[in-house]
């Protein structure tokens, strides 16, 4: 085996430059200057211009770099001490300590046959490459599972086109941009927020952040976002540690503090399925009562039951139901009924 | 159930190349069927893998990637006998941490899994979520999932699975017409916060897929489950057939991604501000129920029965409202 196998009229893959990178930045203490890199690294050598200018290949550099920090790898650069701020000085390397997962990061193969499921559930939604990539490096540990969980399917769907680049925005910390529709309004009006948290409650997708112009920390339905996220370049400083789990904290406050009084109809498709999440329920008198956390959604919710359920109270669900059930009546009236108005 | 091949693309493949590497030192001699079957990938995959790795290397002090600074493999092993044995390695020996983003969609998707009944008691999630937060290289982003406790019948369910017995339970359809049911429980599918039950039910002679929030009076029998090898069991939950109702609804753009599991076609057309789509219903009922559902984003256009079914639904449900209505100030 030697390098003459590397014959440098073949066009290399790019996953075997990208492999061949991270070796040689794994292998070296002090790093590497980037002519070095291109100089001698495989997938760049081959087309590295001793006297020219090597442009292309610097970008191809910079891609290929930013691509190896998306999978979590720490690439590192280091200033020269007696140049700083020389970019021709800057030294590139791949800490090894930081780049192996640690020893006391080990999986029992219960542990492994769960991880499988959970990366189950992202099925078709763009968390699943996330998920997949996590598997394979830890399937590089060697631990066999134990039997696949057999039984289950799982999947949660991403509806809310604002969540890919919110989740970006979030991994980034970087500023999102975006117009939101806020109940109760007419029009949408544009925020700008420092994405802290996306959290999932009761099936709706939210996101918490700091609002820029409001200087205050405010949480936002992903469903009422209108339009595109933009993603600005603006960075901030890490979120506060397990403000996730706070916001769904807080979330859940709110739903036990709302409680709704609901008639069902005796054998209907609502007294069954609302019947299951009721925290009381008189069965003879068909009433049963549910918290809930926003009214607008539950109220979408309960007017897909239509004659099967009526709300006793709270008022405001009360007309929030009614109104909904107006709207789709009136949309569905007779034709002739449409020219009268 | 094979799950549908993607061609990989290069990150992926790196993060294979890092992954395969540890593996194979670890294991020191390993069949390519082994290592494709845990990592869950076609043999020849493993194969042009460890082509790739063994004339890869470091360039070493003088540029040149001379043998020392390679990987080496028995290659006669890899050849004659299709296995693996690294001979020589660099840089290399550990399977790399997680990103940030990696570690954040396992942990979500085991937050999801907190719903099950089986993982009610949950340190044992917690301590795994600790080790996936241990082994990314950053702290992983704000993500997290609270999942209503999904039904606790979903128990019952599994025991009948697991222990291959018949299940029997009262069973609301979404035509409001209710039965006993006895059924061969198969697998638990769900989606979002919906649990459901596909079972070959003896009642329809036929793969179903029951509403677990629809069933009741559920008893696991000691009657064993047939044999259902060679059944062919639906990989989603809503399929479409020859006797179902087409119908042609008007979408605000904002919610056709809420339609996507109703869709017959992918064909759109802009009429006004909104998109005409065609959906494939099982029947009116569940499109009254949709439609309903989705108040002021979604219109039925045609046929007329079904426009009709929709708007005597909402009638019928405000009329609730106009007969104990206090007059209104």
């Amino acid at each position: 085996m030697t390098g003459s196998r590397a014959k440098p009229d073949l066009k290399i893959p790019v996953e075997d430059r990208l492999f061949s990178l991270v070796l040689a930045l794994l292998a070296t203490e002090t790093g590497l200057l980037k002519a070095e890199i291109l100089s001698t690294v495989r997938g760049y050598a081959e087309r590295y211009e001793k006297h020219g200018t090597n442009a292309n290949l610097e970008r191809q550099f910079e891609r290929d770099k930013d691509e190896i920090r998306e999978l979590g790898i720490p690439l590192e650069t280091v200033e020269s001490p007696d140049r700083p701020g020389d970019n021709q000085a800057l030294r590139y390397r791949i800490p090894k300590g930081q780049y192996d997962l640690p020893d006391e990061v080990r999986f029992t193969p219960d542990e492994l046959a769960l991880l499988a499921l959970a990366g189950e559930v992202w099925r078709g939604a763009s968390l699943s490459e996330d998920s997949r990539r996590a598997l394979t490096k830890i399937r590089g540990l060697g631990i066999e599972p134990r039997e696949p969980v057999i039984g289950y399917a799982p999947r949660l769907r991403v509806r809310d086109a604002a969540f890919e680049p919110l989740r970006v925005a979030l991994d980034r910390r970087q500023q999102v941009r975006f117009q939101y529709l806020k109940p109760g309004e007419l029009a949408p009006r544009r925020r700008r927020v420092e994405p802290y948290a996306v959290v999932l409650h009761e099936g709706r997708w939210h996101l918490h952040g700091l609002d820029v112009d409001a200087e205050g920390l405010r949480t936002f339905l992903l469903s009422r976002i209108v339009g595109q996220v933009e993603i600005s370049s603006q960075t901030f400083d890490a979120a506060p540690e397990g403000i996730q789990d706070r916001i769904l904290a807080e979330l859940d406050e709110l739903r036990l503090s709302n409680a709704a009084d609901l008639a069902v109809t005796a054998g209907s498709d609502a007294e069954v399925r609302l019947g299951k999440r009721a925290v009381r329920g008189d069965e003879d008198a068909g009433v049963i009562r549910l918290h809930f956390t926003d009214v607008a959604a539950f109220a979408d919710e309960l007017a897909a039951f239509g004659p099967e359920v009526r709300v006793l109270a709270p008022e405001s669900l009360r007309t929030a139901v009614r109104d909904r059930l107006r709207i789709v009546a009136e949309a569905h009236a007779a034709a002739e009924s449409e020219e009268i108005r | 159930m094979t799950p549908r091949r993607q061609a990989l693309r290069a990150p992926d493949k790196l993060v294979f190349l890092l992954s395969l590497v540890p593996y194979l030192i670890e294991q020191q001699v390993i069949g390519v069927d082994e290592a494709a079957a845990h990592f869950g990938v076609p043999e020849e995959q493993i194969r042009e893998a460890v082509r790739l790795i063994a004339m890869s290397g470091l360039p070493g002090d003088t540029g040149t990637y001379q043998s020392n600074d390679l990987f080496d493999i028995d290659w006669d092993a890899f050849e004659d006998g299709d296995e693996i044995v690294i001979v020589h390695h660099v840089a290399i020996d550990e399977a790399p941490r997680l990103a940030a983003r990696e570690a954040a969609a396992l942990i979500a998707g085991l937050q999801y899994l907190a719903a099950l009944p089986e993982n009610a008691d949950s340190t044992a999630l917690a301590s795994l979520m600790e080790k996936l937060r241990a082994g990314a290289s950053a702290t992983p982003s704000g993500l997290a999932i609270a999942e209503p406790a999904a039904d606790a019948s979903l128990t019952s369910i599994r025991a009948a699975i697991t222990g291959g017995r018949q299940l029997e339970f009262d069973y609301l359809n979404a035509l409001g017409e209710g039965g006993r049911r006895r059924a061969d429980p198969l697998r638990i599918l769900s989606q979002d916060a919906d649990w459901y039950l596909q079972a070959f039910c003896h009642t329809r002679d036929d793969v179903r897929n029951f509403r677990v929030d629809r069933m009741s009076a559920l008893v696991v029998t000691d009657e064993p489950v047939a044999d259902h090898t060679g059944l062919e069991v639906p990989e989603t939950l809503f399929q479409g057939s020859s006797s179902d109702l087409d119908v042609v609804v008007d979408v605000a753009a904002e919610a056709l991604p809420l339609l996507a599991d109703y869709l017959a076609d992918s064909s759109t057309a802009q009429i006004g501000d909104r998109l005409r789509v065609t959906l494939r219903l099982a029947h009116v009922h569940g499109l009254k129920r949709l439609v309903a559902g989705l108040p002021g984003l979604v219109t039925v256009v045609a046929p007329a029965e079904a426009r009709t079914a929709v708007a005597d639904w909402a009638s019928a449900g405000l009329r609730g409202y106009e007969e104990t209505s206090v007059p209104e100030g």
